[in-house]
């Protein structure tokens, strides 16, 4: 395992916590976990994907950090009008 | 080992590292409005750190031209998703009848 890949994998473990503020909890916590957890996903793609050397595969972090944000925007409003 | 290798380490290990205190530091917290603020954390300092460690690791690439979108996304649009959760937040609270409180206690939130 190179240092990317150690990185990776850290970061990735971080995602345990996150999991359980997703399924425990008020409807607000549960979605600054799922904010965060897009934001931790992303920067664990970007490790793996320097370590394993598929550089390529960087439009995958990338539109995840798009859409992620976006998507917890969408969330967000959900939960200030209906839920 | 080289001198670029070295300082990949050293970066990777502080971006990991405040990534690991954000997350734990928001798990720790109690409420919602509180643990929002460990989110700034690993989207400022965990991925500037990254996007260093891509150019040593890369050179000018097209990995680093997409990190470097990747970091200026996360910079610019985490705080306007923090500041429209906290919103969020704020206005559910009121929608609810609890203007009585201050808008960040969600505490006995069930039992009302």
């Amino acid at each position: 395992m190179n240092a990317w890949e150690i990185a990776g994998s850290i970061v990735s473990a971080t995602l345990l916590l996150c999991a359980d503020m997703c399924l425990r909890g008020s409807p607000e916590r549960r979605l600054v976990g799922l904010e965060m957890t897009g934001v931790i996903v992303t920067i664990a793609l970007i490790c793996f994907t320097v370590g394993f050397g598929r550089l390529p595969l960087m439009d995958l972090p990338l539109a995840l950090s798009v859409m992620s944000l976006g998507g917890a925007l969408v969330f967000a409003r959900f939960l200030e009008k209906h839920l | 080992m080289s001198s670029s290798s070295i300082a990949i380490v050293i970066l990777l290990a502080i971006g990991a590292l405040f990534c690991v205190i954000g997350v734990v530091g928001m798990w720790r917290m109690r409420e919602p409005t509180q643990a929002l603020h460990y989110m700034n954390l690993p989207a400022t300092v965990g991925i500037a750190c990254v996007t260093v460690a891509v150019l040593l690791q890369t050179g000018f690439s097209s990995a680093l031209i997409k990190s470097s979108v990747i970091a200026l996304i996360l910079l610019s649009i985490n705080s306007v998703v923090t500041h429209a959760t906290a919103r969020a937040f704020y206005i559910r609270n009121q929608n609810r009848g609890r203007s009585n409180r201050p808008p960040w206690d969600f505490s006995r939130e069930e039992q009302q």
